[in-house]
Protein backbone atom coordinates (compact mmCIF):
# COMPACT_ATOMS: atom_id res chain seq x y z
CA UNK A 1 0.00 0.00 0.00
CA UNK A 2 3.12 2.80 1.27
CA UNK A 3 4.34 1.50 -1.93
CA UNK A 4 1.59 2.38 -4.28
CA UNK A 5 0.89 5.73 -2.61
CA UNK A 6 4.76 6.56 -2.81
CA UNK A 7 5.04 5.63 -6.24
CA UNK A 8 1.94 7.96 -7.04
CA UNK A 9 3.63 10.50 -5.32
CA UNK A 10 6.79 10.41 -7.19
CA UNK A 11 4.92 10.07 -10.43
CA UNK A 12 3.35 13.04 -9.27
CA UNK A 13 7.12 14.94 -8.65
CA UNK A 14 8.30 14.00 -12.11
CA UNK A 15 5.36 15.35 -13.73
CA UNK A 16 6.00 18.85 -12.34
CA UNK A 17 9.57 18.92 -12.70
CA UNK A 18 8.89 17.72 -16.35
CA UNK A 19 6.77 20.52 -17.18
CA UNK A 20 9.13 23.18 -14.88
CA UNK A 21 11.42 22.32 -17.73
CA UNK A 22 9.72 22.25 -20.79
CA UNK A 23 7.53 25.09 -20.27
CA UNK A 24 8.95 27.41 -17.26
CA UNK A 25 12.72 26.78 -17.44
CA UNK A 26 12.86 27.10 -20.88
CA UNK A 27 11.34 30.73 -20.49
CA UNK A 28 14.22 31.62 -17.51
CA UNK A 29 17.14 30.45 -19.63
CA UNK A 30 20.76 31.97 -18.27
CA UNK A 31 23.32 31.39 -20.31
CA UNK A 32 21.57 29.67 -22.31
CA UNK A 33 21.02 26.63 -20.47
CA UNK A 34 18.18 25.49 -18.90
CA UNK A 35 18.54 23.64 -15.20
CA UNK A 36 18.29 19.77 -15.50
CA UNK A 37 14.98 19.78 -13.08
CA UNK A 38 14.48 16.24 -13.65
CA UNK A 39 17.49 15.35 -12.63
CA UNK A 40 17.67 17.53 -9.43
CA UNK A 41 14.61 15.28 -8.71
CA UNK A 42 16.28 11.77 -9.83
CA UNK A 43 19.11 12.76 -7.54
CA UNK A 44 17.56 13.66 -4.68
CA UNK A 45 15.19 10.67 -4.51
CA UNK A 46 18.24 8.25 -4.76
CA UNK A 47 20.09 10.35 -2.14
CA UNK A 48 16.81 10.21 0.44
CA UNK A 49 15.54 6.82 -0.48
CA UNK A 50 17.97 4.60 -2.39
CA UNK A 51 18.66 2.68 -5.50
CA UNK A 52 16.18 1.37 -6.32
CA UNK A 53 13.88 4.89 -6.23
CA UNK A 54 16.84 6.75 -8.04
CA UNK A 55 16.59 4.07 -11.00
CA UNK A 56 12.81 4.47 -11.25
CA UNK A 57 12.13 7.88 -11.27
CA UNK A 58 15.37 7.95 -13.81
CA UNK A 59 14.00 5.78 -16.44
CA UNK A 60 10.65 7.29 -16.17
CA UNK A 61 12.29 11.16 -16.23
CA UNK A 62 14.33 10.11 -19.11
CA UNK A 63 11.73 8.11 -20.89
CA UNK A 64 9.68 11.06 -20.55
CA UNK A 65 12.18 13.06 -22.66
CA UNK A 66 12.43 10.69 -25.17
CA UNK A 67 8.62 10.42 -25.69
CA UNK A 68 8.81 13.65 -26.63
CA UNK A 69 11.69 15.15 -27.33
CA UNK A 70 14.29 12.45 -27.93
CA UNK A 71 15.14 11.03 -31.91
CA UNK A 72 15.80 7.39 -30.30
CA UNK A 73 13.64 6.11 -27.71
CA UNK A 74 15.80 5.14 -24.69
CA UNK A 75 18.87 7.41 -24.80
CA UNK A 76 17.77 9.66 -22.01
CA UNK A 77 16.30 7.23 -20.09
CA UNK A 78 19.65 5.09 -19.92
CA UNK A 79 21.35 7.86 -18.86
CA UNK A 80 18.66 8.84 -15.90
CA UNK A 81 18.59 5.45 -15.10
CA UNK A 82 22.48 4.95 -14.40
CA UNK A 83 22.51 8.82 -12.85
CA UNK A 84 19.72 7.13 -10.51
CA UNK A 85 21.68 4.37 -9.52
CA UNK A 86 25.11 5.73 -9.15
CA UNK A 87 23.55 8.43 -7.07
CA UNK A 88 21.97 5.98 -5.36
CA UNK A 89 24.86 4.89 -3.35
CA UNK A 90 24.69 8.15 -1.43
CA UNK A 91 21.66 6.74 0.48
CA UNK A 92 24.31 5.55 2.76
CA UNK A 93 25.00 9.05 4.22
CA UNK A 94 21.96 10.50 4.36
CA UNK A 95 20.99 12.57 6.56
CA UNK A 96 17.44 14.41 6.64
CA UNK A 97 18.78 17.82 8.33
CA UNK A 98 22.13 18.14 6.15
CA UNK A 99 21.33 20.27 3.14
CA UNK A 100 24.76 20.90 1.97
CA UNK A 101 25.47 17.62 0.73
CA UNK A 102 22.59 17.12 -1.56
CA UNK A 103 24.25 19.84 -3.76
CA UNK A 104 26.94 18.09 -3.81
CA UNK A 105 25.28 15.05 -5.41
CA UNK A 106 22.87 17.06 -7.52
CA UNK A 107 26.13 18.88 -8.98
CA UNK A 108 28.35 15.02 -9.03
CA UNK A 109 24.92 13.70 -11.13
CA UNK A 110 24.79 16.84 -13.10
CA UNK A 111 28.50 16.69 -14.24
CA UNK A 112 27.96 12.50 -15.14
CA UNK A 113 24.74 12.98 -17.27
CA UNK A 114 26.49 15.97 -19.59
CA UNK A 115 29.70 13.93 -19.48
CA UNK A 116 27.46 11.24 -20.70
CA UNK A 117 25.74 13.45 -23.45
CA UNK A 118 29.32 14.47 -24.55
CA UNK A 119 29.68 11.35 -25.35
CA UNK A 120 26.43 9.98 -27.18
CA UNK A 121 26.03 13.23 -28.85
CA UNK A 122 29.06 14.89 -30.09
CA UNK A 123 32.08 12.08 -29.18
CA UNK A 124 30.73 9.74 -31.16
CA UNK A 125 29.52 12.05 -34.02
CA UNK A 126 33.02 12.95 -34.53
CA UNK A 127 33.31 16.35 -32.20
CA UNK A 128 36.38 16.12 -30.11
CA UNK A 129 36.49 19.82 -28.68
CA UNK A 130 35.77 18.85 -24.92
CA UNK A 131 36.98 22.25 -23.74
CA UNK A 132 34.15 24.18 -25.90
CA UNK A 133 31.34 21.69 -24.72
CA UNK A 134 33.20 21.90 -20.78
CA UNK A 135 32.91 25.61 -20.62
CA UNK A 136 29.92 26.36 -22.97
CA UNK A 137 27.07 23.61 -21.78
CA UNK A 138 28.26 21.90 -18.67
CA UNK A 139 29.71 23.92 -16.34
CA UNK A 140 26.65 26.49 -16.92
CA UNK A 141 24.21 23.51 -17.01
CA UNK A 142 25.83 22.44 -13.81
CA UNK A 143 26.06 25.72 -11.81
CA UNK A 144 22.44 26.54 -12.50
CA UNK A 145 21.04 23.16 -11.58
CA UNK A 146 22.55 23.17 -8.45
CA UNK A 147 21.56 26.86 -7.96
CA UNK A 148 17.68 25.58 -8.42
CA UNK A 149 18.57 22.69 -6.66
CA UNK A 150 19.17 24.55 -3.17
CA UNK A 151 15.28 25.71 -3.56
CA UNK A 152 14.08 22.35 -5.19
CA UNK A 153 15.79 19.87 -2.68
CA UNK A 154 14.20 21.43 0.56
CA UNK A 155 10.93 21.00 -0.95
CA UNK A 156 11.35 17.29 -2.23
CA UNK A 157 13.31 16.53 1.28
CA UNK A 158 10.14 18.50 3.11
CA UNK A 159 7.76 16.27 0.90
CA UNK A 160 9.72 12.81 1.76
CA UNK A 161 9.68 13.78 4.74
CA UNK A 162 5.78 14.22 5.26
CA UNK A 163 5.79 11.18 3.67
CA UNK A 164 7.18 9.79 6.14
CA UNK A 165 4.61 11.01 8.76
CA UNK A 166 2.22 9.54 6.80
CA UNK A 167 4.06 5.74 6.93
CA UNK A 168 4.90 6.21 10.18
CA UNK A 169 1.56 7.00 11.24
CA UNK A 170 0.22 3.96 9.42
CA UNK A 171 2.72 2.25 10.49
CA UNK A 172 1.89 2.93 14.06
CA UNK A 173 -1.89 1.69 13.08
CA UNK A 174 -0.32 -1.45 12.30
CA UNK A 175 1.46 -2.34 15.58
CA UNK A 176 -2.02 -1.42 17.36
CA UNK A 177 -3.51 -4.49 15.21
CA UNK A 178 -0.52 -6.27 16.19
CA UNK A 179 -0.99 -5.47 19.72
CA UNK A 180 -4.86 -7.27 18.85
CA UNK A 181 -3.35 -9.92 17.65
CA UNK A 182 -4.49 -9.67 14.18
CA UNK A 183 -1.94 -11.14 11.17
CA UNK A 184 1.43 -10.44 12.36
CA UNK A 185 2.98 -11.39 8.72
CA UNK A 186 1.71 -8.58 7.31
CA UNK A 187 4.08 -6.26 9.78
CA UNK A 188 7.08 -8.00 9.09
CA UNK A 189 6.85 -7.65 5.34
CA UNK A 190 6.60 -4.15 5.84
CA UNK A 191 9.85 -3.55 7.16
CA UNK B 1 15.73 -9.53 8.07
CA UNK B 2 19.09 -11.04 6.73
CA UNK B 3 17.40 -12.77 3.92
CA UNK B 4 15.48 -9.43 3.26
CA UNK B 5 18.28 -7.42 3.12
CA UNK B 6 19.70 -9.71 0.78
CA UNK B 7 16.63 -9.53 -1.71
CA UNK B 8 16.86 -6.09 -1.55
CA UNK B 9 20.51 -5.60 -2.86
CA UNK B 10 19.53 -8.23 -5.54
CA UNK B 11 16.82 -6.45 -6.76
CA UNK B 12 17.72 -2.81 -6.86
CA UNK B 13 20.80 -4.62 -9.27
CA UNK B 14 18.41 -6.39 -10.81
CA UNK B 15 16.03 -3.34 -11.86
CA UNK B 16 18.91 -1.71 -13.20
CA UNK B 17 20.14 -4.24 -15.11
CA UNK B 18 16.86 -5.20 -16.49
CA UNK B 19 15.95 -1.17 -17.18
CA UNK B 20 19.72 -0.66 -18.69
CA UNK B 21 18.80 -3.87 -21.55
CA UNK B 22 15.11 -2.44 -21.50
CA UNK B 23 16.52 0.66 -22.94
CA UNK B 24 19.70 -0.53 -25.28
CA UNK B 25 16.80 -2.79 -26.62
CA UNK B 26 14.14 0.42 -26.94
CA UNK B 27 17.30 2.17 -28.65
CA UNK B 28 17.57 -0.60 -31.21
CA UNK B 29 13.75 -0.57 -31.84
CA UNK B 30 13.85 2.83 -32.63
CA UNK B 31 16.41 2.99 -34.49
CA UNK B 32 15.41 0.34 -36.83
CA UNK B 33 11.74 0.93 -36.91
CA UNK B 34 11.50 4.62 -36.22
CA UNK B 35 7.82 4.83 -36.93
CA UNK B 36 6.88 1.60 -34.41
CA UNK B 37 6.89 3.56 -31.60
CA UNK B 38 5.02 7.07 -32.45
CA UNK B 39 2.05 5.83 -31.16
CA UNK B 40 3.42 6.41 -27.78
CA UNK B 41 4.99 9.79 -28.55
CA UNK B 42 1.78 10.96 -29.73
CA UNK B 43 0.03 9.53 -26.54
CA UNK B 44 2.36 11.49 -24.51
CA UNK B 45 2.16 14.73 -25.85
CA UNK B 46 -1.36 14.17 -25.64
CA UNK B 47 -1.37 13.98 -22.31
CA UNK B 48 1.48 16.78 -21.41
CA UNK B 49 -0.05 19.30 -23.65
CA UNK B 50 -2.81 20.46 -22.33
CA UNK B 51 -1.04 21.46 -19.03
CA UNK B 52 2.00 22.92 -20.88
CA UNK B 53 -0.70 25.14 -23.31
CA UNK B 54 -2.08 26.21 -19.43
CA UNK B 55 1.13 26.89 -18.26
CA UNK B 56 2.17 29.21 -21.36
CA UNK B 57 -0.65 30.68 -21.36
CA UNK B 58 -0.06 31.55 -17.48
CA UNK B 59 3.24 32.74 -17.79
CA UNK B 60 2.56 34.61 -20.88
CA UNK B 61 -0.32 36.08 -18.95
CA UNK B 62 2.37 36.81 -16.08
CA UNK B 63 4.92 38.00 -18.37
CA UNK B 64 2.41 40.60 -19.56
CA UNK B 65 1.98 41.73 -16.28
CA UNK B 66 5.47 41.80 -15.42
CA UNK B 67 5.93 43.59 -18.50
CA UNK B 68 4.17 47.27 -18.31
CA UNK B 69 1.50 48.21 -15.43
CA UNK B 70 -2.09 47.46 -15.41
CA UNK B 71 -3.25 50.37 -17.40
CA UNK B 72 -1.33 50.06 -20.01
CA UNK B 73 -2.74 46.75 -21.15
CA UNK B 74 -4.73 47.67 -23.87
CA UNK B 75 -1.13 48.76 -25.40
CA UNK B 76 0.13 45.78 -24.67
CA UNK B 77 -2.88 43.75 -26.55
CA UNK B 78 -2.56 46.10 -29.37
CA UNK B 79 1.49 45.85 -29.82
CA UNK B 80 0.70 41.63 -29.63
CA UNK B 81 -1.75 42.38 -32.41
CA UNK B 82 0.20 44.74 -34.39
CA UNK B 83 3.45 42.26 -33.93
CA UNK B 84 1.75 39.34 -34.92
CA UNK B 85 0.52 41.54 -38.51
CA UNK B 86 3.79 42.81 -39.05
CA UNK B 87 5.21 39.40 -38.68
CA UNK B 88 2.68 38.08 -41.73
CA UNK B 89 3.07 41.76 -43.53
CA UNK B 90 6.68 41.07 -43.35
CA UNK B 91 6.29 37.56 -44.85
CA UNK B 92 3.95 39.18 -47.42
CA UNK B 93 6.65 42.02 -48.02
CA UNK B 94 9.02 39.38 -48.59
CA UNK B 95 7.27 37.61 -50.89
CA UNK B 96 6.36 40.37 -53.16
CA UNK B 97 9.95 41.27 -53.22
CA UNK B 98 10.90 38.02 -54.66
CA UNK B 99 8.61 38.03 -56.69
CA UNK B 100 9.12 41.57 -58.35
CA UNK B 101 13.00 40.46 -58.21
CA UNK B 102 11.86 37.21 -60.23
CA UNK B 103 9.68 39.24 -62.48
CA UNK B 104 12.45 41.82 -63.84
CA UNK B 105 15.40 39.11 -64.20
CA UNK B 106 13.76 35.87 -64.73
CA UNK B 107 10.18 36.46 -65.63
CA UNK B 108 10.60 33.36 -68.40
CA UNK B 109 12.23 30.86 -65.83
CA UNK B 110 10.28 31.32 -62.88
CA UNK B 111 6.71 32.52 -63.21
CA UNK B 112 5.35 30.05 -60.80
CA UNK B 113 7.49 31.73 -57.94
CA UNK B 114 6.20 32.21 -54.44
CA UNK B 115 3.54 29.40 -53.86
CA UNK B 116 3.25 30.03 -50.87
CA UNK B 117 1.69 33.30 -51.24
CA UNK B 118 -1.77 32.49 -51.86
CA UNK B 119 -1.37 28.62 -49.68
CA UNK B 120 -3.54 28.64 -46.25
CA UNK B 121 -1.63 29.61 -43.17
CA UNK B 122 -2.25 29.01 -39.63
CA UNK B 123 -0.49 30.65 -36.87
CA UNK B 124 0.14 28.53 -33.56
CA UNK B 125 2.22 29.89 -30.17
CA UNK B 126 5.01 28.01 -29.08
CA UNK B 127 4.17 25.95 -26.07
CA UNK B 128 7.22 23.84 -25.29
CA UNK B 129 10.85 23.80 -26.02
CA UNK B 130 13.82 21.23 -26.33
CA UNK B 131 14.40 20.57 -22.13
CA UNK B 132 18.47 20.49 -22.83
CA UNK B 133 18.14 24.40 -23.55
CA UNK B 134 18.64 24.60 -27.36
CA UNK B 135 16.54 25.85 -30.45
CA UNK B 136 16.59 22.92 -32.24
CA UNK B 137 13.12 21.74 -31.71
CA UNK B 138 10.15 23.32 -30.09
CA UNK B 139 6.42 21.96 -29.70
CA UNK B 140 3.58 24.63 -30.95
CA UNK B 141 -0.18 24.53 -29.96
CA UNK B 142 -1.84 23.26 -33.12
CA UNK B 143 -1.96 19.51 -34.64
CA UNK B 144 -4.21 17.39 -36.69
CA UNK B 145 -7.25 19.03 -35.44
CA UNK B 146 -6.46 21.73 -37.01
CA UNK B 147 -5.28 20.32 -40.67
CA UNK B 148 -1.70 20.43 -39.44
CA UNK B 149 0.71 17.39 -41.22
CA UNK B 150 3.84 16.32 -41.17
CA UNK B 151 6.40 17.95 -43.49
CA UNK B 152 4.49 20.84 -43.48
CA UNK B 153 6.61 24.17 -43.58
CA UNK B 154 6.98 26.57 -40.42
CA UNK B 155 7.90 30.27 -41.26
CA UNK B 156 8.17 33.62 -39.07
CA UNK B 157 9.46 37.01 -39.63
CA UNK B 158 9.54 36.60 -43.17
CA UNK B 159 12.08 33.44 -43.17
CA UNK B 160 12.11 29.72 -42.95
CA UNK B 161 12.15 28.60 -39.27
CA UNK B 162 11.82 24.54 -40.09
CA UNK B 163 9.44 21.78 -40.37
CA UNK B 164 6.79 19.34 -38.91
CA UNK B 165 8.27 16.16 -37.87
CA UNK B 166 5.79 15.06 -35.50
CA UNK B 167 1.63 15.71 -35.49
CA UNK B 168 -0.65 15.00 -32.31
CA UNK B 169 -3.90 15.85 -31.81
CA UNK B 170 -3.46 19.04 -30.97
CA UNK B 171 -0.08 19.67 -30.94
CA UNK B 172 3.10 19.65 -33.48
CA UNK B 173 6.72 18.79 -33.16
CA UNK B 174 9.15 21.28 -35.37
CA UNK B 175 12.64 20.82 -36.09
CA UNK B 176 14.25 24.41 -36.40
CA UNK B 177 16.84 24.56 -39.45
CA UNK B 178 19.30 25.03 -37.14
CA UNK B 179 19.40 21.70 -35.64
CA UNK B 180 22.00 19.07 -36.18
CA UNK B 181 20.49 16.76 -38.16
CA UNK B 182 18.56 19.51 -40.48
CA UNK B 183 19.67 20.05 -44.26
CA UNK B 184 17.78 22.03 -46.42
CA UNK B 185 18.45 22.55 -49.94
CA UNK B 186 18.98 26.20 -51.18
CA UNK B 187 19.87 28.89 -53.89
CA UNK B 188 21.34 32.16 -54.10
CA UNK B 189 19.13 34.89 -55.02
CA UNK B 190 20.28 36.78 -57.99
CA UNK B 191 22.61 33.82 -59.09
CA UNK B 192 20.69 30.87 -58.21
CA UNK B 193 23.63 28.75 -57.35
CA UNK B 194 22.56 25.83 -55.13
CA UNK B 195 23.95 24.83 -51.78
CA UNK B 196 23.20 23.09 -48.68
CA UNK B 197 22.07 24.81 -45.61
CA UNK B 198 22.94 22.76 -42.29
CA UNK B 199 22.05 23.51 -38.81
CA UNK B 200 24.96 23.83 -36.26
CA UNK B 201 23.99 24.20 -32.68
CA UNK B 202 27.39 25.17 -31.75
CA UNK B 203 28.10 27.71 -34.61
CA UNK B 204 24.19 29.31 -33.55
CA UNK B 205 26.24 30.16 -30.72
CA UNK B 206 27.68 33.25 -32.58
CA UNK B 207 25.28 33.51 -35.07
CA UNK B 208 25.16 31.23 -37.61
CA UNK B 209 24.72 28.08 -38.99
CA UNK B 210 26.52 26.12 -42.27
CA UNK B 211 26.35 26.33 -46.22
CA UNK B 212 27.85 23.87 -47.82
CA UNK B 213 28.51 22.19 -50.99
CA UNK B 214 28.71 25.39 -53.23
CA UNK B 215 29.85 24.96 -56.53
CA UNK B 216 33.94 25.96 -56.79
CA UNK B 217 32.83 28.25 -59.98
CA UNK B 218 29.87 29.53 -58.14
CA UNK B 219 29.73 33.62 -58.23
CA UNK B 220 28.81 34.22 -54.73
CA UNK B 221 29.63 37.29 -52.51
CA UNK B 222 29.12 38.51 -49.06
CA UNK B 223 24.84 38.88 -48.12
CA UNK B 224 23.45 37.08 -50.78
CA UNK B 225 20.29 36.42 -49.99
CA UNK B 226 19.81 32.50 -50.16
CA UNK B 227 15.98 31.21 -50.76
CA UNK B 228 15.02 27.05 -50.22
CA UNK B 229 15.59 25.62 -53.84
CA UNK B 230 12.80 24.41 -56.02
CA UNK B 231 14.97 20.50 -56.21
CA UNK B 232 13.63 20.51 -52.79
CA UNK B 233 11.18 17.79 -51.68
CA UNK B 234 9.81 18.70 -48.35
CA UNK B 235 10.82 22.65 -48.79
CA UNK B 236 8.67 25.03 -50.95
CA UNK B 237 10.47 27.14 -53.32
CA UNK B 238 11.43 30.64 -52.78
CA UNK B 239 11.29 30.87 -48.76
CA UNK B 240 14.00 33.38 -47.39
CA UNK B 241 16.58 31.59 -45.09
CA UNK B 242 19.09 33.92 -44.52
CA UNK B 243 21.97 35.71 -45.79
CA UNK B 244 25.46 34.08 -46.43
CA UNK B 245 28.82 35.40 -44.77
CA UNK B 246 32.08 33.92 -45.21
CA UNK B 247 32.71 32.11 -47.93
CA UNK B 248 36.15 30.08 -47.96
CA UNK B 249 36.94 27.19 -49.89
CA UNK B 250 35.92 23.46 -48.01
CA UNK B 251 39.22 21.88 -47.27
CA UNK B 252 38.31 19.10 -49.40
CA UNK B 253 38.65 21.83 -52.29
CA UNK B 254 35.91 20.17 -54.40
CA UNK B 255 33.66 23.39 -53.57
CA UNK B 256 32.98 25.91 -51.11
CA UNK B 257 31.84 26.46 -47.84
CA UNK B 258 30.50 29.62 -45.81
CA UNK B 259 28.61 31.08 -42.94
CA UNK B 260 24.48 31.97 -43.19
CA UNK B 261 22.46 34.18 -40.65
CA UNK B 262 19.28 32.80 -40.60
CA UNK B 263 16.45 36.03 -40.72
CA UNK B 264 14.67 34.84 -37.68
CA UNK B 265 15.49 35.42 -34.19
CA UNK B 266 15.15 31.70 -32.85
CA UNK B 267 16.10 32.97 -29.01
CA UNK B 268 12.94 34.62 -28.83
CA UNK B 269 10.39 33.29 -31.06
CA UNK B 270 7.01 32.99 -29.86
CA UNK B 271 4.60 32.47 -32.44
CA UNK B 272 5.08 31.19 -36.04
CA UNK B 273 3.14 30.32 -39.16
CA UNK B 274 2.54 27.46 -40.54
CA UNK B 275 1.71 26.93 -44.54
CA UNK B 276 -0.86 24.48 -44.72
CA UNK B 277 0.55 23.32 -48.75
CA UNK B 278 3.10 20.53 -48.35
CA UNK B 279 5.38 20.34 -51.65
CA UNK B 280 4.37 16.93 -52.84
CA UNK B 281 1.03 18.78 -53.42
CA UNK B 282 2.42 21.30 -55.83
CA UNK B 283 2.18 18.83 -58.92
CA UNK B 284 2.55 20.61 -62.23
CA UNK B 285 4.90 22.97 -60.40
CA UNK B 286 8.22 23.53 -62.58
Amino acid sequence: MMIIIKAIIILIEIIIAYLLQTSVFTELRLADVVPDILMILTASLAYIFGKKTGILTGFVSGMLIDCTYGSLIGLYALMYTVVGYVAGYAHKVYDENDYTLSFFIVGGSEFLINLMYYILFYFLKGDLDLGHFLVRYLFPRVIYTVLISIILYRLINMNNSLFYRLSKSIKKEKRVTVFNGFNVDDDRQDI
Amino acid sequence: MGRVKKNFTISSKMIFTVLVILCVALIIVSYLFADLLSPVKTAVGNFFVPMQKGIATVSSGISDKLRIFSDKQDLIEENDRLTEEINELKTEMQILIHQEYELTWYRDLYENDSVYQNAEKVAARIISRNPNGSCDMFVIDKGEEDGIKRDMNVLAGGGLVGIITDVGKNWAKVRTIIADDSSVSGRFQPTSDTCIVKGNLRRMDDGYIDVEMINLNAEVYDNYEVLTSYISDKYLPGILIGYVTNIQKDPSELNKRAYLTPVVDFEHLEAVLIVKTLREDLEGFE
